[in-house]
């Protein structure tokens, strides 16, 4: 009998126990303490929900990658705070051949890398054959192909890149294999950051967990997963720079936890959760703390030009009527700008002037009489399984139905879609958008639409001999006036065309605590944080 | 017993291998490309075709499984393609947390689980046990993401008791395990509750009170023993699945277990981390598979392992 009441608390026991045990292994593992800061130091606290994939400069593609970069790294030019105009970095001069095709630049001779070792135009050449080398898988490769030689390197067929110089430690002289205005932009990419050879010789593919650059901060801890911890690099060449002791980012935190976060002041800076954005917009105390830019990205429906009935041209514009792009914005609570073409508003080279198509539900039900389709017709979207994709395909779905357009909405994921619609005559309409990487219409239009980008980027496979044409001329121009020009006269040729559903551009709003200064958000890259500084505040820690 | 053990685990390893072939086919013929999940949504076919070269992704299917499945024999599973990190030590970062989350959280829901079905059925068809059955169905009922934060914002926003999510020691364990232990807790209530219920029915109890037996220790001495068994069996299989990491519970409250690293992989078509997260579940569910079955032989000595398979 005592050995079956023994049975009976045995479960019970060893539940207790396993919490016990629980909770001490919990105080034991759960990472190291947070670092320490002296008293009164300047640390900015953030969050974010993914983890950055790599520190590594030749390897990272993305946001949260560009973001701890630009904090680590220096390129030889880089972008303004909160614009996108080219400033000097690491080089305080540069020349560029008129034909576009030589460009020169001059180093500052006192940047050193934060192991003590002065920062040469070596670095820049290593670094970028670093990326041009397919044993190293970097996404920056196709931006320095144009280098003369690059295809030689790349193929193993020479030890270096013939047309990248470096006659002495403070000039690198690049030689280009065709006429590219655009290449400064380009080395302001932190694939081109400078990296030191002998810490990636000793790291190898593990470089990222040990980077060391020349930038205003320096890697201290980054468990994977639950913080990443910057602390400010003392020997940073610009004075006073920065501002900031460290920057801590807890990770994996998603969009309401962000929030939670920010109205305990746990966190300086957060993005605004969709649910709490109307709430903070009517009232003044916190929409006096957020910051809003129109990035530079377009988001658009993509017609297959190829795939009927989207091959004719009088469809693609009564879908264009069709759709209210006003409503759209304001189901994603107006952060947006309803898009009146391809480029988005703070690009240069914008075209104020273009109407682009206004809602018209009417005429896009005398476009498509026009072209046969009286009663309309049935057809299927494809786009990404997320939440707001499906609130706007809902939005969209039922605009089309007023023109007689029976859509049929299918889900799928990010990956699936890409493949997709990059196979012809697979995927007849699409969600889809593009973010720039450099500020000019090249970036757009002719990744976007030109006949060579088609089964890559062209995923409406578009195609006008005219359009085309104008892109040839203008893309070796260097005198942007010129250059502008016939990209505005090409942009009018696909709008016309109509190869998209123009919706809109998006716009990034933040919120930041009061005590947070010096912060300017960049339409094109996330916001640097050198001259970030903070006042005494009732959270400091 | 010995032999019983080393014959689960031979079968154990037929089912790594087969789960690794399986999830190996799956990821191949997903259509999408991985070269295009390495180097982003804006790379060029050049750039692409090197990639996929560096990575054997020109290879047939049969070449890249056997290259996988040698490397993982000598314990290699690769780099993560996102993060260029190695597996293993991506896995075994994440590890610790996902198996403390776990630990805790099914000892929680067992004791709790216990606790109330062992009232509710001592209570039968009294007061208690219908507010214990409200109390179950309301929290069965109730997903995780949901209640986990309602929790966040009552412990963590408003009586700032508790940490808001992240991994930073004791307190930050008791909301998230909270979350998980209250819903299995009430299935587990009505598990046992049932169970409970039969035994208390059997001639066997009704000897045991008939003969002077308070009500009490009928059911904790001889009731409650043999009515655990099948709770043993759901709370085992429940526990395995904790331990393979549990993506909303995690997302939820900032927890850095093997649930997100799984889900990121996913979402990257990051195959080599795939594989991996995919093959240390398993392994996870084969060895808890064992474990529930010599904790059943631990709990009721009538089973014998092994017995009548020779």
């Amino acid at each position: 009998m005592r050995a079956r009441v023994k049975t009976a608390v045995r479960p019970i026991r060893a539940a207790i126990a396993a919490i016990i045990f629980a909770l001490a292994l919990s105080a034991c593992r759960a990472g190291s303490p947070a670092p320490i800061f002296p008293p009164g130091a300047q640390v900015l606290h953030l969050a974010s929900l993914d983890d950055v994939p790599t520190l590594d400069p030749a390897a990272g593609y993305d946001v949260d990658s560009w973001m701890f970069e630009q904090m680590i790294f220096d390129t030889l030019i880089r972008y303004s705070d909160s614009g996108v105009d080219l400033v000097p970095d690491i080089a305080a001069a540069w020349t560029a051949s008129p034909d576009s095709t030589v460009f020169t630049f001059h180093l500052r001779n006192d940047v050193r890398f934060s192991n003590g070792r002065a920062v040469a135009s070596a670095d820049f050449k290593y670094a970028l054959e670093r990326v041009l080398d397919p044993k190293t898988r970097s996404k920056g490769m196709e931006y320095y192909r144009g280098i003369l030689g690059a295809a030689d390197f790349a193929a193993g067929r020479a030890k270096s890149v013939a047309g990248i110089e470096t006659p002495d430690p403070s000039t690198i002289v690049f030689r280009l294999s065709a006429p590219d205005p655009i290449f400064p932009h380009k080395l302001a990419m932190p694939f081109a950051a400078a990296v030191p050879r002998e810490v990636v010789a000793r790291y190898g593919e593990d470089f990222s967990r040990h980077v060391v650059g020349s930038g205003p901060f320096m890697l201290r801890e980054w468990i994977g997963g639950q913080r990443i911890v910057l602390v400010r690099n003392p020997d940073y060449f610009v004075k006073g720079v920065p501002r900031l002791d460290g920057v801590v980012e807890a990770i994996g935190v998603n969009e309401d936890l962000q929030w939670f976060r920010f109205e305990t002041g746990a966190i300086d800076l957060s993005a605004i959760p969709p649910a709490v954005f109307p709430f903070v917009m009517k009232t003044p105390r916190l929409k006096a703390l957020t910051m809003r830019i129109v990035t530079m990205t377009t988001r658009y429906l993509g017609m297959n030009c190829q795939m009927p009935p989207f091959t004719d041209v009088r469809v693609r514009r009564a879908m264009n009527y069709a759709i209210d792009k006003r409503k759209l914005v304001a189901v994603i609570n107006g952060r947006g700008i309803p898009a009146n073409g391809v480029l988005p508003p703070s690009l240069p080279g914008y075209d104020p002037e273009l109407r682009g198509y206004p809602y018209d539900p009417a005429r896009a039900r005398a476009l498509l009489e026009q072209a046969g389709y009286p009663h309309g017709f049935a057809a299927t979207v494809w786009l990404p399984a997320d939440q707001t994709m499906m609130i706007l395909a809902q939005s969209v779905q039922q605009d089309l139905a007023l023109a007689g357009v029976d859509l049929k909405l299918k889900p799928v994921g990010f990956a699936p879609l890409l493949d997709a619609i990059r196979q012809p005559k697979t995927v007849p309409l699409f969600f889809s958008g593009w973010e720039a990487d450099f500020p000019d219409p090249a970036n757009f239009l002719d990744v976007l639409l030109s006949r060579a980008q088609w089964g890559a980027n062209n995923d409406s496979w578009f195609y006008d001999p005219q359009f085309d044409a104008l892109l040839a001329r203008a893309k070796p121009l260097a005198d942007p006036a010129r250059r502008f020009a016939l990209y505005r006269e090409a942009q009018r040729i696909a709008v016309a065309g109509a190869p998209w559903v123009f919706l809109y551009f998006p716009v990034t709003w933040q919120i930041r605590q009061p005590w947070v200064h010096g912060l300017a958000l960049n339409p094109m890259r996330p916001a640097r944080l050198d001259r970030v500084w903070i006042s005494p505040h009732p959270s400091a820690k | 017993m010995l032999a019983y053990v080393i014959r689960r685990i031979f079968f154990g390893l037929i089912v790594l291998a087969g789960a690794s072939l399986i999830t190996f086919t799956i990821a191949y013929i997903v259509p999408a490309d991985p070269a295009v999940a390495v180097a982003g949504a804006k790379a060029d076919p050049q750039t692409l075709a090197v990639i996929r070269r560096q990575l054997g992704l020109d290879q047939p299917l049969y070449v890249q499984y056997a290259r996988y499945a040698d490397r993982a024999v000598h314990g290699d599973l690769g780099r993560s393609y996102i993060r260029r990190e190695p597996v293993a030590n991506l896995i075994l970062s994440r590890f610790p947390a996902t198996a403390i989350l776990a630990v805790s959280a099914i000892a929680l829901s067992l004791l709790l689980g216990v606790a109330a079905g062992a009232l509710a059925a001592a209570y039968r068809d009294r007061a208690l046990d219908n507010w214990l059955l409200a109390a179950a169905l309301t929290l069965v009922s109730m997903p995780v993401f949901w209640l986990g934060t309602l929790l966040l914002i009552g412990g963590g926003l408003y009586l700032r008791w508790f940490p808001l999510g992240g991994f930073d020691g004791p307190l930050s364990l008791v909301l998230p395990t909270l979350t998980l232990a209250l819903g299995s807790a009430a299935y587990y209530s009505r598990i046992l509750h049932a169970s409970l219920s039969e035994a208390l029915d059997q001639d066997y109890i009704r000897t045991a009170i008939g003969k002077g037996l308070s009500r009490r220790a009928a059911i904790l001495r001889h009731a409650l023993p043999n009515a655990i068994l099948p709770l043993v069996t759901i709370a085992g299989l429940d526990f395995s699945g904790l331990l393979s990491g549990v993506v909303l519970t995690e997302t939820v409250f900032n927890w850095p277990g093997l649930g997100r690293l799984a889900f990121e992989a996913v979402f990257n078509l990051d195959l080599p981390l795939i594989m991996g997260t995919v093959m240390f579940s398993a392994a996870l569910v084969v060895a808890a598979n064992l474990l529930v079955d010599l904790l059943y032989a631990w709990l009721d000595p009538r089973i014998e392992l092994g017995a009548g398979q020779s």
